[in-house]
């Protein structure tokens, strides 16, 4: 995959409203008990720099389906059963050099041309000139350069997701050396038509391909040991930005310091600096927020929207907390039992609830206006998904469950503009097509 | 109430009891210990051995007046396997090795069952109080316990059955003064680790009483380790006393296998292989059978494969 | 408070309410933080720092804040798990016995010890009669946040809950599995779930089964200490809604700890707001969601967000400065100052606050060489160079330190390299009365 800024020229990409597809996603454990079908067949489209909230219960699988855009799957237990990752990678905007113009629609981003037709428009990328992945289907080298680089991935406990060992400045620089090593080169002055050993053990210490010679070297030999110091500090300002922009105090000091000496909050600053070191296309934010305090959680949602909006990034936004969801995305999906059973703008799930599954969650949040004690609860738990018949996942918790629910899965269709739902009661003509799969 | 039943099962005519409940889940874990082939075969071994253990007098004429000390045919010293009468052939002494063999796993057993028995006991109760005390009294046991494990196992246990001299009975005594410090640590980590849990806490504010919550809440779910130590040590524990038998602080003559490996040790420049491999090779099973079960246990008891069941 | 018909209003209930059926005074735990080879303790940790309320018969109190209050401290020090370095907890004191207890506390310290003696011998946790303790073990039980830590996985439900009326012999037998059959029924559960053990359940039955266990005694109060934080929303409706049902036909007192408003808000009739282990305000449900005194209670609250608002704009995020201070070295005056936003100069501005914002700079802090304090509010910090003094100092005038802090400053001076500097000594800020039922601890009076 290619991330160069150049290769635009001539290029008549035409842009597509989707950054990534999930389709038909199937994502399974094997178990003592049989197959668990954690993920069983979603699709969902995500917009060109739209935040995308994906809400719902423990063991819906929101989790597994975000994880499976990085491929970051116990893979033992796990199985890719099937469907795709569609996604198109961005690159910076020929037109203005990522500033934003008219071409770009001012997001300084365009999609990257498509390397068969050089953005013509061909079989490969079905006519719109993008360079379209299959995220399940790429090569591990592909994936690893996609990871961090144009997908980051925002944990839940910021706590494991960093590596105590190390301080804060080397887990960043990690990523910059991972993927940003020619732009660390050039900024500390070196050709990159420049050839002999000096720069070949550089870029071999920029790109973390380095030898014991070239440590030794450039610990012993002067020249190359100042070439060597004016990389690394390329590399600190490169992380002190990253994390400034995250709005922590003293980011130098910060740099130096290590993941237990630092606050909750703090360590979540510094994941979405880790994300968003690369200016990612596509942030996935796994309950981001979920191990805060309420008045942390605030600044750090505040953080991310701002962020997202300078930079256009698109997000996906994992939670279980639908207030949080209510604030920060611009559409929703609402899962259950490794399913999307509805999805739509957020003011047409708020406002206009259609699955009774999301109708019974919304009720059972307790607000301002519920009387104590009658709180709308679903009776009974998460059905065990393990080997599932084809019905509606929702039936047995169901108030409004007839004979079709038990007889066949019902499939997303429209019931506005934008707002599908996967219901027997919407669509009561519903055919059997899952049946025939 | 308005969320009444809420796992919706029918209730089940037939009556459940918690005795059958507890047999049905030590069934469980017992088809989980031998799904493990390994498992199986350690455990085929063991009962191989102990098999030989308590069928000694039938398997051969024991000796007399004492059974455990080696019989001497002193018109057939140093035949080979296959000698009539000497089917493993016999020592430089004219002992037979079979009958050694077969005595020898009598006394490994003994010296297996008392010292961890023994060991795991004392480990257990100082661990405990380590561990449930705390403070003051955990600080010195465990100093102590410092101080037994600085000095390696085997060499602690050789100088105090060199101190006591030699003989079988004061290998068991020196291995009982060395091996409970092992289970005294692990028992203090584990109950330090265990107290932690809620459920702990629930019983207090119950109102059980410390001995009461010790008995049912820690102690069961602080064992695991122990049990899977033990029944490694119960291999180990052999190798130990052998080594130590081998280099001669045990009585010269008794059925046992370090004994006999030492005794046979002489002859292996010369050909005669038969007096050390046999009771070698019994050792060398006896450490493979306890490690394999050990292995399983613990496998089998994780906490982790229970709660995924 | 929402359900008007069941629940009384605050007037009512301060009238109505019989005593109460546990009282703290004064209570605190400190935890030694102890260093170096020898383990010597080299300071403490106030989690929690002199706190009085009383739980009411039949009320659900609320005790709020954010992790690291101390507000789980202090649920386990109502149960009794843990003993107070300090303070006392009293157990069922009628009406009359908690105005002696309110009037002996009244007493300047020297008399009242005098006074708090037949108090104490009746009514004390720590001192009354064994009869009375193992009274108030059956009448105060907990509900953990963990289901899966809070039962036994090697016991079968019927021991888990029939435990308790087991160690106090209250059943046995044929007897004992009808009384846990009953109470299984009264959380949902049923004679089928006798024979299992914990991990066959999920999330919500376990929670379930730790309330089980909790009524099987008839207690007066329950402890629960975040008993849904770890349940789905589904789920958790479930349980309050049970919660709530057992209440009303038990007159049970919960006290409710929870970091999450928008369930106190349901749930409680009156809320304790807890920062670094004080009570900071307390009051009526409605009285602090609809006019908190204390600015910290009102943090709290614009930062819960909350699904009943209908237009998300309206909804401000509401967001506080800063971490939490370290609890070993509270802030002077009020805890909160350092990152209220309506602080004053006379909110215990003191020379810790200088090193907090410092550590935010970059340089500053590294060639800052030493501090010395002449007390909390007054000394002198040494750089390594004159430059860094005068920026400081600089820094301290400008906008870039809070208005209140800079008023705080009584005198600010630099001598060479060093800096002297003090602000205007201030005592701790006392609880004081807001309203009725109603105090906070905060110097703006008329907020």
């Amino acid at each position: 995959m290619s991330i160069s800024k150049t290769d635009t020229t001539g290029a008549q990409t035409v842009a597509p409203a989707t950054i990534a597809s999930v389709r038909g996603l199937k994502v399974h454990f094997r178990s003592k008990a049989g197959r668990v079908h954690a993920v069983d067949g979603v699709d969902f489209d995500v917009r060109d720099g739209e935040t995308l909230g994906l809400v719902g219960e423990t063991g819906c699988g929101k989790s597994v389906t975000g994880r499976a855009f990085l491929r970051l799957l116990p893979v033992p237990p796990g199985i890719l059963a099937g469907g795709s990752v569609m996604f198109r990678p961005q690159t910076s905007c020929g037109g203005c050099g990522g500033e934003g113009c008219a071409q770009c629609g001012g997001s300084g981003r365009r999609p990257t041309p498509c390397p068969t037709c050089r953005g013509q428009g061909c079989p490969d990328c079905q006519g719109t000139g993008a360079e379209t992945l299959d995220l399940l289907k790429v090569s591990d080298k592909q994936m690893r350069g996609i990871r961090g680089d144009r997908i980051a991935m925002i944990f839940q406990d910021p706590g494991k997701a960093l590596n105590p060992t190390l301080t804060i400045g080397e887990q960043l620089g990690e990523v910059f050396l991972q993927h940003r090593s020619v732009d660390l080169l050039e900024e500390a002055g070196i050709d990159s038509g420049e050839s002999g050993f000096q720069a070949g053990a550089l870029r071999r210490l920029a790109g973390q391909r380095d030898r014991r010679t070239d440590r030794m070297a450039a610990a012993l030999w002067p020249p190359l040991r100042r070439r060597a110091q004016s990389v690394r500090q390329a590399l600190d300002n490169r992380i002190a930005a990253a994390l400034g922009e995250t709005q922590i105090p003293n980011p130098r000091n910060i740099m130096r310091s290590y993941p237990h000496e630092l606050s909750g909050g703090m360590r979540q600053r510094v994941m979405i600096a880790q994300a968003l070191a690369c200016d990612p296309d596509l942030i996935i934010a796994d309950e981001p927020t979920t191990a805060l305090d309420v008045t942390v959680q605030a600044r750090i949602l505040d953080l991310i929207g701002q962020l997202q909006a300078k930079r256009g990034s698109s997000v996906i936004y994992i939670s279980h907390d639908l207030s949080v969801v209510r604030r920060i995305c611009d559409r929703v999906a609402v899962m259950y039992a490794g399913r999307v059973v509805e999805i739509g703008e957020t003011d047409q799930i708020f406002n206009d609830p259609r699955h009774p599954y999301t109708k019974g969650l919304l009720a059972a949040v307790p607000t301002t206006r519920t009387p104590r004690g009658k709180l709308a609860a679903i009776p009974g738990s998460v059905p065990e998904l393990v080997d599932p018949k084809p019905s509606c996942r929702f039936a047995d918790r169901c108030a409004q469950v007839h004979a079709a629910c038990t007889a066949s899965d019902p499939i997303l269709s429209a019931v506005n503009p934008g707002h599908d739902v996967a219901c027997f009661l919407e669509h009561p003509t519903s055919p059997k097509t899952e049946a025939a799969e | 109430m308005a969320n009444t039943n809420i796992e919706g099962a029918p209730i089940r005519r037939r009556q459940d009891s918690a005795l059958r409940v507890r047999l049905r889940r030590g069934g469980e874990l017992l088809g989980l210990i031998l799904s493990n082939p390994t498992t199986v075969f350690g455990l085929i071994l063991i009962f191989g051995m102990l098999g030989m253990a308590l069928f000694a007098p039938w398997l051969t004429q024991a000796n007399t007046p004492d059974p455990y000390q080696m019989p001497r045919d002193w018109g057939a010293l140093r035949m080979p396997p296959g000698t009539p009468g000497h089917p493993l052939g016999t020592t430089n002494t004219g002992g037979d090795v079979l009958y050694g063999v077969i005595w020898g796993s009598r006394t490994s057993l003994q010296l297996s069952i008392v010292v961890v028995g023994v060991t795991v006991v004392i480990g257990t109760a100082i661990g405990s109080i380590a561990g449930m005390v705390g403070g003051k009294v955990d600080e010195i046991l465990m100093r102590i316990v410092d101080v037994f494990l600085s000095i390696p196992e085997l060499i602690f246990a050789l100088a105090i059955a060199a101190i006591l001299g030699p003989s079988f009975t004061n290998i068991i005594l020196s291995l009982c003064l060395v091996f409970w410090v092992k289970y005294a640590r692990i028992m203090r980590a584990q109950i330090i680790l265990v107290k932690q849990n809620d459920y702990v806490d629930a019983a207090r504010v119950i109102g059980d009483s410390r001995l009461n919550i010790y008995f049912r809440d820690i102690l069961p779910n602080a064992a695991t380790p122990l049990v899977v130590q033990a029944t490694l040590d119960m291999g180990a524990i052999v190798l130990i006393g052998a080594t130590l038998s081998f280099i001669g602080l045990s009585e010269s003559g008794i059925a046992e296998w370090g004994v006999l490996v030492s005794e046979g040790q002489a002859g292996i420049a010369s050909g005669r292989w038969w007096a050390s491999t046999f009771p070698g090779l019994m050792i060398f099973l006896w450490a493979l059978a306890f490690n394999l079960l050990g292995d399983g246990l613990r496998d089998a008891l994780d906490p982790r494969t229970e709660s995924r069941r | 408070m929402t359900d008007m018909s069941r629940l009384p209003t605050p007037e009512q209930a301060s009238e109505a309410a019989s005593g109460s059926v546990l009282s703290l005074r004064g209570i605190s735990k400190h935890f030694p933080i102890r260093a170096g080879a020898l383990q010597r303790v080299v300071g403490h940790v106030r989690a929690v720092d002199g706190v009085s309320f009383d739980i009411r018969p039949g009320e659900t109190l609320g005790l709020v804040g954010e992790s690291g209050c101390g507000k789980t401290t202090l649920g386990r020090l109502a149960s009794g798990l843990l003993s107070p370095t300090s303070g006392g907890s009293y157990f069922n004191l009628d009406t009359a016995a908690l105005s002696k207890l309110n009037a002996a506390y009244a007493l300047p310290e020297d008399a009242r010890a005098a006074a708090l003696a037949p108090l104490e011998a009746a009514h004390g946790i720590a001192t009354m009669p064994k009869a009375a303790q193992s009274r108030f073990r059956r009448n105060c039980q907990m509900v953990f946040q963990d289901s899966f830590s809070s039962l036994n996985p090697r016991h079968l439900v019927i021991d888990i809950v029939g435990r308790p009326l087991r160690v106090h012999k209250e059943a046995s037998g044929e007897a004992l599995t009808e009384r846990v059959v009953e109470l299984l029924e009264q959380v949902g559960l049923g004679r089928q779930h006798l024979y299992r053990y914990p991990h066959q359940f999920s999330g919500g039955q376990r929670q379930r089964i730790s309330i089980a266990r909790a009524l099987a005694l008839d207690p007066e109060l329950i402890i629960l200490d975040e008993p849904t934080s770890a349940l789905d929303v589904s789920v958790q409706a479930q349980i309050l809604n049970l919660l709530n049902d057992l209440q009303a036909e038990r007159n049970l007192a919960y006290l409710f700890v929870t970091h999450d408003l928008s369930v106190v808000e349901h749930m409680a009739d009156r809320i304790v707001t807890m920062y670094l282990g004080r009570v900071v305000e307390a009051g009526p449900t409605r009285t602090l969601f609809d006019a908190a005194a204390h600015p910290y209670t009102r943090a709290l609250i614009a930062a819960k967000p909350d699904l009943a608002v209908d237009d998300p704009q309206v909804a401000k995020f509401a967001a506080l400065d800063g971490s939490i201070p370290d609890p070993a070295r509270p802030p002077r005056g009020c805890h909160f100052h350092t990152r209220c936003p309506v602080a004053t100069p006379n909110c215990g501005w003191e020379l810790d606050d200088i090193v907090r914002l410092l550590e935010r700079s970059e340089d500053l802090f590294e060639s800052l060489s030493d501090v010395s304090r002449h007390s909390d509010f007054a000394g002198e910090l040494a750089f390594e160079d004159e430059g860094s003094a005068e920026r400081l100092a600089q820094a301290l005038r400008s906008d870039a330190t809070p208005a209140s802090m800079r008023s705080a400053m009584e005198s600010l001076t630099v001598d060479g390299r060093t800096l002297r500097v003090r602000f205007q000594e201030v005592g701790e800020v006392q609880l004081s009365d807001r309203g009725p039922d109603h105090i906070a601890a905060c110097v703006i009076k008329d907020a």
